[in-house]
């Protein structure tokens, strides 16, 4: 009884720090930015369709290639990573650069149920920023009098929002691990990021699996058309092991920056 | 307990203990005062020693916040959000229901005097508003201990009065009130229990003047105004505590130093009658803070 | 008189002219990032590529063992662009806090009512991006030619390749006040400096993405200009004599390089100003 009570009371207290986190963080004008990007992502869907509907291109990729080419690219190399290294990393730093955290740690709340309670305000964020680009690109593209490859690839369509709600978590538990350990978190991020995975990812054998998006590309289930991942393709993870690998990632991340937060002793500057 | 920062001692070896009533905590700018606050808090942990609360250490314990509250020094909010909305948000985290949550947000408010921009965001606040809804949010949930580390920085006179009220009020409650400043007379118009503090020591700590008292190696300066001052230091100038006589160059008062001023207000008023000396006025400008702070930091 | 007046006296020096008073907020900002550890460490790690290539020049040059490498234009425009990576790092450190922590810190009243005017102070602060944007470009840049000039025992390398000299400047300029003004411009839009770095972030990568993703829908490599990387990368080959990179014309990379650099311009004489009223 007392343990229900002590979840109940957990739960909501992990509720309260991320609405309020969705109030401070997603509520401003920066979103606006972000959200810029994901229309820019709808775009090129458009602009797939336009290019298909009226055969501007003689030699046009499929509805399916073109889905995947944006999933694979544009979605899941640059929007994921951009959307959880900017609401990632700011999770805590926000909360010290603008010296409100004083408050957080001045309530009867476990420091780690902070950080739990901000990472799902995360999770819902991402959710907010990608997941319609994706459904609303998959509709523009398959919309059409021939429904078939619609729902055949309908399948297709869910594995890919799992494997970007996997990469959400994946992501967004270790941007929020360099944001509540390291002062220039959104550096060490962006080198990681857009350094980091870029180049390991091509070199061969193990160095590989010392990323992230090795295990998000293992699960991917499209073919990719652009050539920049055929070499990643060539060595992949087994995908049930690939999954489980992002879950503990997302644990282990997601411990360790609860970890952090409890233990650290963070200085707000005057 | 000690709190260094690499070579920085910003806290250096003090012990001490605090109960019901108003303590103040007086320092100069770097004395360890804010530093003293954030272990008292949590939000620091001593590099050696301890700090208990009720009896258990506070650091990462969480659920003796629910009888602590924290005003601290930095002028930072959620500045989107309203009055209203901040405490709402602060008193959800402490478990309480809606209507609770409610109940306390109007206490608070009115408490402070907030009630009519309860609804105006933060952003837009007065600096003396976004001091008082700062001390809305460390009494909201009825806290038997106050931190308030300088919270009448930025008030204007009168909300300088309100917030002292404030704070004598609730140190006749009962609750534990510590107050931190590098004013002196905004302490003693808080309190008279201090804790004096000086390049991360404590220098001093009770009543400010029993304090006084002990500082022997100062004696004490009592300004007398009177109808025949030099008759009057005659008199008493053969007495052993009496240190100096000074007279003061409008000619009507003298200025004497005493080791013992209690023997010496003693034997005042009968030196004034055999004399047939008129008394004008009797102040000690050294019986106070300043004093004391002046005497212990030098 | 023999007791001196040591009471407050007027300035009967001279006062500083106009033009320079600017260099008091690049000198302050170079001296403030000049202090932090961690950048000292960027920087260095920056300038490995260069010390590498002295090596490698040392090498082919004085010990004549590296046949294939030819230490011509290529080599020097190579140098330049593999610098991209820590040019963009660079930018977000040393620039992202420049006029965003102003705003943070409400710090633009107090420059503004000195005796500088609002160019000054865009001057003086595109000078801290610039000054160290120059570090891992133009400097070393100049250096490698200069180490290269002297490694060689006669005039001949000098007599062949001193035009080079001119698209080293002309390409480390271009690289330095796109990146300079762009990040400048991002930190000028937000009191966040987080804001800034990683929207200069969306800016190279995401532009990136759309010229690859619009690339392969239309199935065309003329859209390459749509990435800022590629547009820096086809001007260094039109300065240097290189084979174009891409099929595009290099008119519109260079046109559109201006155009990002005079929307960063506009962007930072509209948003800094004294005063901001809050409605």
């Amino acid at each position: 009884m007392a343990e229900s009570r002590s979840l109940k009371k957990g739960w909501r207290d992990v509720r309260t720090i991320a609405y309020l986190t969705l109030d401070t963080l997603f509520w401003s004008k920066k979103t606006l930015f972000v959200m810029l990007l994901s229309v820019v992502v709808l775009g090129l869907a458009i602009v797939g369709r336009v290019v298909l509907t009226f055969n501007l291109v003689p030699t046009a990729l499929p509805s399916s290639q073109v889905f995947g080419t944006l999933m694979a690219t544009a979605v899941i190399r640059f929007l994921v990573l951009f959307v959880t290294l900017f609401y990632g990393t700011a999770l805590i730093s926000e909360e010290v650069e603008g010296k409100t955290l004083t408050y957080l740690f001045m309530r009867p709340i476990p420091k780690p149920t902070i950080m739990l309670g901000k990472f799902l305000a995360l999770t819902w964020i991402g959710s907010i920023m990608v997941l319609p680009t994706v459904i609303l690109s998959y509709l523009i593209l398959y919309l059409r009098s021939d429904m078939n490859p619609f729902f055949q690839d309908l399948g297709l369509l869910g594995r890919d929002i799992g494997i970007i709600l996997l990469a959400l978590l994946a992501y967004g538990s270790f941007f929020g691990l360099l944001g509540a350990w390291l002062k220039h978190s959104i550096l060490v991020g962006l080198a990681y990021a857009f350094g980091w995975e870029g180049f390991v990812a091509v070199l061969p054998g193990f160095t590989r699996k010392l990323t992230i998006t090795h295990y998000v590309q293992s699960i991917f289930p499209h073919q990719d058309t652009l050539g920049a991942l055929s070499m990643l393709m060539g060595e992949r993870t087994d995908p049930v092991e690939a999954i489980v690998t992002l879950v503990l990632l997302t644990t282990f991340f997601l411990a360790t920056a609860s970890l952090i937060l409890r233990e650290k002793e963070y200085v707000l500057e005057q | 307990m000690s709190k260094w920062y690499g070579q920085v001692i910003a806290v250096n070896n003090i012990t001490f203990s605090i109960g019901e009533g108003v303590i103040g905590l007086l320092g100069p700018n770097g004395a360890g005062k804010s530093t003293l606050m954030k272990l008292l808090t949590g939000q620091l942990r001593p590099s050696q020693g301890e700090v208990t609360m009720f009896g258990e250490r506070i650091w990462n314990n969480y659920e003796l916040f629910h009888r602590i509250g924290f005003c601290p020094e930095l002028d930072s909010f959620y500045e989107r959000m309203s009055g209203a909305e901040f405490l709402a948000a602060l008193l959800q985290m402490h478990g309480y229901e809606e209507e609770e949550v409610a109940k306390r947000v109007d206490a608070a408010l009115e408490t402070v005097k907030l009630t009519p921009a309860r609804d105006k965001k933060i952003a837009a606040y007065s600096k003396g508003m976004r001091q008082r809804i700062k001390m809305a949010q460390a009494i909201a949930h009825d806290p038997q201990v106050l931190i308030l580390d300088e919270p009448l920085a930025g008030m204007d006179p009168v909300g300088r009065h309100e917030i002292i009220q404030m704070v004598r009020q609730w140190g006749r409650e009962g609750k534990c009130v510590i107050v931190s400043s590098h004013i002196l007379h905004e302490i003693e118009a808080m309190t008279s229990t201090i804790l004096l503090m000086h390049n991360g020591q404590v220098l001093a700590e009770g009543d400010v003047h029993q304090i006084r008292d002990l500082i022997d190696k100062h004696p004490h300066s009592i300004y007398i105004r009177c109808s025949a001052p030099r008759k009057l230091a005659e008199a008493f100038v053969g007495f052993p505590d009496v240190e100096s006589v000074k007279f003061h160059p409008e000619g009507d008062g003298l200025t004497v130093e005493s080791r013992k001023p209690d023997d010496f207000y003693g034997r005042l008023p009968e030196l004034m009658l055999d004399h047939e000396i008129e008394l004008e006025e009797i102040t000690s400008p050294d019986d106070n803070l300043q004093a004391v702070f002046h005497y212990l930091v030098k | 008189m023999p007791i001196h007046d040591l009471s407050y006296q007027h300035w009967a020096g001279q006062w500083t002219s106009h033009p320079y008073r600017w260099w008091v907020i690049t000198r302050q900002g170079i001296a403030l990032l000049a202090k932090k550890k961690s950048f000292l460490v960027l920087l260095f790690l920056s300038l490995i590529p260069f010390l590498v290539r002295c090596v490698i020049l040392y090498v082919a040059v004085v010990m004549g063992r590296i046949g294939f490498m030819k230490i011509d234009a290529k080599f020097f425009e190579d140098f330049l662009t593999q610098q991209l990576f820590f040019t963009f790092i660079i930018s977000i450190y040393a620039g992202a806090g420049l006029i965003a922590n102003d705003l943070k810190a409400n710090a633009l009243q107090i420059y503004l009512s000195k005796a500088i005017t609002r160019r000054d102070y865009l001057i003086g602060k595109l000078g801290v991006a610039v000054f160290f944007v120059t570090l891992p470009t133009l400097l070393p840049g100049l250096l490698l030619f200069l180490l290269a000039a002297a490694f060689h025992s006669d005039l001949e390398f000098l007599q062949q390749n001193a035009w080079v000299v001119l698209p080293i400047i002309g390409l480390s300029l271009i690289i330095i006040f796109s990146n300079a003004l762009i990040i400048l411009a991002l930190s000028s839009l937000n009191r966040s400096s987080r804001f800034a770095g990683i929207f200069f972030a969306a800016v190279i990568f995401f532009s990136q993405i759309l010229e690859s993703v619009l690339g392969a829908l239309l199935r065309t490599g003329s859209l390459a200009w749509l990435a800022v990387r590629n547009d820096i990368v086809q001007m260094g080959d039109v300065m240097f004599g290189s084979r174009l990179s891409f099929q595009v014309s290099p008119w519109v990379c260079g046109l559109l390089l201006a155009g990002l650099m005079l929307g960063s311009v506009w962007i930072i004489h509209s948003r800094v100003r004294a005063v901001e009223v809050v409605k």
